[in-house]
């Protein structure tokens, strides 16, 4: 169900496409001079020769052996596509419609969205002013192949009669060759479906930090309730504290691990040492989960929310909703039995003892408590909310291209964060706090501080929205899933792409990492969930088994069970711990990127869990691993 | 009316086709009315802007021309689209470039400054005129104005003040004062609650919205049993940017 927002921009005007049409624009590093995107509007052979050119590519591939069909027929689709803008963008709409019309069935089923976009477009004026596709067409599409198949492509386009279709391949295309076995027909596709093509290998080669931070030593005080005897001088019996034992196991640093000053990171607060201890104490209370011991779900649903609900997010100790609405209003819940207190009024505040012991509690005002409270500011759709790790602060971002703080003990708006100029998708603060990421549809991730009105990095280099951001447990690294159908991971010291991830075949709208900082999980519209490897940048698991868009994705607490949530109203488990044992990483893996994945949905599904015409719009893991989900009842 | 009715007829028909055209197949029925409200809206405005260009330039009609020259400006003005990757990766590769700032230790609320949160209140109190001491027999009711403060140096209200000021002044109370009530002035008490970093307060600040006690004498008639608005409330609310006095406040 589409909202009026992506409506407006799909029919009148056609330019101005929401579902963008970037296609086979790739990460190249250098930027296009000038020459360059000159020649690229250069028409290249006669127009009414292309559907000939085409189809002899076509003839030449399909007669080629088996071993190196499957390779070479990841040409036709970039070809088809620049072919086709070509000819619309040199105004030959009739030869456009003839080549679209005789070729368009040949494609892959994965690209059949791209090609109804496409169909839409047949003049010139429908191209001016969508950036995307002027972007499309000075950039590469990024192809991968085997030396023998490259050479046998080569030397069929050399010969006379095929050098035009020679010249639009080196001017569209990016061949990235590898030397080895050529790929079956399902490694590639597995690995195709962006709008880039795939990732040349040297895009997922830097290293990556993936470790986590050290956790700081914390002195962990007796109980209170452990009463004070006196030893027989009356004075009180001196207490050891505990030493903090989880931290600190070893004291080598992990080389996988970032250095503890990589960026800065605020220092602990008291308050924040307070929660550690109590985090602490929920750890050792945790169920330890995995196939034979599930966790249960308890499902959050809203009401009366008729399609509105549109972000959700639960504070780190559960105690906490807040749920962004199509309405523009934020909300926010307790959880427990607890209820929400504004801070007293300044003239208040000066009348209570400041220092008593409960002084916390003082500063709360119990005229003001409730159950819910509504926070207003935004004036389009919420479509992002994060709480901070200290849960005094509540992000979210909105489709009127602000990013709002809010404070949680006053319940007002703190600051709105103006960069992005379209609807924010996806708002997450740091798990250290002070930062946070926000990706929109302006194609940029933006990494902010608290106290800074402006950003401190924007990631560019998507071609399509950015739906969905994360922060590594690190804080290093920030994950950006998009609609161009990637995922890449970002370092948040110098804003460089570390790593590029293809093989969805829509756009991503989830993402999740292990809490061991290894593994990245993305779901797609496409129904499926991806695993991959962060330093080996493999595609490491495929799960197959939700029906419609993957729209959340959790781990648990220690990362033994993976939880989906999708617009098919269901839940459903799986078994990280199995997926992730027995990786090949032998050199050759690693070096070309190329993997077999096994077909081992079934075997790593745990149960699947059907709520009520519910979709699960967000799902979390409290401390000791009870499954919180949360969605908006939609009757059909 | 049978004629109008069939006409709207056909463009539901046309809306649901060029829906099924680009795909989409999953929508509510209403969405093809709000389509259709939309495509009216957007050719009225395109008709009324290009009759306007025509008739600035002295034409007798409308022609192609004034329409091509109307959709330019109004795709201009309203359906703007992202910026260019090129320009992207340049104004990334520029902001990349500086180091993470360092963070303050000790510094509570970590915020950027005053002029770009959206903590000041928004709103002032006029000050009524200063009546003689026979007033004391009646009640004066300040006079509160809402809205956007335009005369104040700072915060650049987003443009909707409206929505925030139902966050704070929702907390003003009933602004008549009836002898033996307190009136209490709300101060976002965010401001009182941070400890700010250093900033400069700004001195002997006359400022009617915060400053209490010089409340009282001017606007309200307070009794006495409102004793507790003393200066210890004043110095942490002490906003950090300078007002103008009363002076500038228009007089009755």
């Amino acid at each position: 169900i589409l909202d009026l927002y992506e409506f407006c921009s799909i029919s009148f005007p056609l330019k101005y496409f929401f579902f963008l049409f970037a296609v086979g624009v790739v990460a190249v590093e250098d930027q296009p001079d000038v020459s360059a995107v000159l020649s690229a509007y250069n028409q290249q052979g006669d127009p009414a020769m292309y559907e000939e050119y085409y189809s002899g590519l076509k003839h030449f591939i399909e007669c080629s052996l088996d071993c190196h069909r499957a390779e070479l027929s990841q040409l036709f689709y970039p070809l088809f596509v620049h072919m086709y803008l070509e000819l619309v963008y040199n105004q030959h709409e009739n030869e456009a419609k003839s080549f679209f019309e005789k070729f368009h069935g040949d494609q892959e089923c994965y690209y059949q969205d791209d090609l109804r976009v496409l169909s839409s477009l047949t003049k010139k004026e429908h191209m001016k002013g969508n950036e995307t596709m002027l972007d499309f067409r000075t950039s590469k599409f990024v192809l991968r192949i085997s030396r023998d198949s490259y050479q046998l492509l080569k030397r069929h386009l050399q010969e006379k009669q095929n050098n035009q279709i020679w010249n639009i391949v080196q001017e569209h295309l990016y061949i990235d060759i590898f030397d080895g076995m050529p790929r079956s027909k399902q490694q590639i596709d597995a690995m195709v479906g962006s709008l880039a093509g795939e990732a040349k290998r040297e895009a997922n080669k830097a290293k990556v930090f993936f470790g986590l931070l050290k956790e700081p030593e914390i002195e962990v005080p007796l109980d209170d309730e452990d009463e004070e005897g006196e030893n027989e001088e009356g004075k009180p019996k001196k207490k050891k504290p505990k030493k903090d034992s989880m931290g600190s196991k070893s004291k080598k640093q992990d080389p996988n691990a970032p250095p503890q000053n990589r960026i800065p990171l605020p220092e602990l607060k008291d308050s924040d040492k307070l929660d550690k201890i109590m985090n602490m104490k929920e750890t050792t209370k945790r169920v330890r989960l995995g196939p034979d011991c599930l966790p249960s779900i308890c499902f959050y649903t809203f009401l009366n929310a008729y399609q509105g609900l549109t972000a959700v997010d639960v504070t780190d100790d559960s105690s906490l909703i807040a749920g962004g609405f199509a309405d523009s209003t934020v909300r926010v819940w307790s959880v427990t039995p607890k209820k929400l207190r504004s801070v007293k009024t300044a003239t208040d505040l000066s009348l209570i003892d400041k220092e008593s012991d409960d002084v916390l509690e003082r500063i709360m005002d119990e005229k003001t408590a409730s159950e819910l409270k509504i926070l207003y500011g935004h004036s389009g759709p919420v479509y992002g909310a994060s709480f901070s790790p200290d849960r005094n602060y509540l992000l979210s971002s909105s489709e009127d291209g602000t990013v709002r703080l809010w404070s949680l003990q006053t319940f007002t708006c703190l600051v709105g964060y103006k960069g992005h100029n379209y609807p924010v998708w996806d708002t997450q603060f740091s798990p250290y706090g002070y930062y946070f990421v926000s990706g929109g549809h302006d194609r940029v991730a933006r990494l902010w501080a608290t106290d800074h009105y402006q950003p401190l990095r924007i990631f560019a280099g998507h071609l399509a929205d950015v739906n969905c951001t994360r922060f590594h447990p690190n804080s290093n690294y920030v994950a950006t899933g998009s609609a161009d159908r990637t995922v890449r991971l970002w370092d948040v010291l110098n804003g460089n792409c570390v790593r590029i991830f293809t093989g969805h075949k829509g756009p991503i709208h989830s993402l999740a990492f292990s809490p061991n900082g290894r593994f990245l999980a993305t779901g797609a519209t496409d129904g499926r969930v991806l695993l991959w490897d962060i330093g080996h940048g493999l595609m490491v698991g495929e799960l197959k088994g939700h029906t419609d868009t993957v729209c959340s994705l959790k781990f648990s607490r220690d990362g033994e069970i993976l939880a989906s949530g999708s617009m098919d109203n269901t839940v459903r488990l799986w078994d990280a711990i199995k997926a992730f044992e027995d990786l090949e990483t032998d050199d050759f893996t690693t070096a070309t990127g190329h993997i077999n994945l096994p077909e081992n949905s079934q075997d790593l599904l745990l149960g699947t869990y059907m709520t009520k015409s519910t979709p699960v719009v967000h799902l979390h893991f409290t401390r000791r691993n009870l499954v919180l989900a949360a969605g908006a009842y939609s009757p059909q | 009316m049978r004629r109008k009715s069939r006409g709207l007829e056909l463009y539901l028909q046309v809306m649901a086709q060029i829906l099924k055209d680009m795909g989409i197949t999953d929508y509510e029925p209403k969405v093809i009315n709000q389509m259709l409200e939309f495509a009216f809206r957007y050719v009225t405005t395109i008709l009324d802007d290009a009759k306007i260009y025509s008739s600035h330039a002295k034409k007798a009609t409308v022609d192609a021309d004034d329409v091509r020259l109307a959709i330019q400006c109004r795709s201009d003005q309203s359906f703007t689209s992202p910026p260019p990757r090129d320009f992207l990766l340049d104004i990334a590769r520029q902001k990349n470039q500086t180091p993470l700032p360092l963070i303050k230790p000790y510094s509570g609320l970590r915020l950027p400054p005053d002029r770009y949160c959206l903590t000041a209140p928004n709103y002032r109190l006029k000050p009524l005129p200063k009546k003689g001491p026979a007033a004391a027999g009646r009640i004066t009711v300040p006079r509160l104005s809402v809205g956007a403060v335009s005369s104040r140096p700072s915060t650049p209200t987003l443009g909707t003040p409206s929505a925030q000021s139902v966050a704070v002044s929702t907390k003003v109370g009933a602004p008549v004062s009836v002898p033996g009530q307190r009136f209490t002035v709300q101060i976002p008490p965010s401001q009182s609650a941070a400890a700010k970093p250093a900033v400069p307060a700004a001195p002997a600040v006359q400022n009617v919205l915060i400053n209490p006690s010089l409340i009282g004498p001017k606007n309200i008639l307070i009794t006495t049993n409102v004793v507790s608005q003393n200066t210890p409330v004043e110095s942490p609310n002490a906003l950090k940017r300078k007002h103008e006095d009363d002076d500038d406040y228009d007089n009755l």
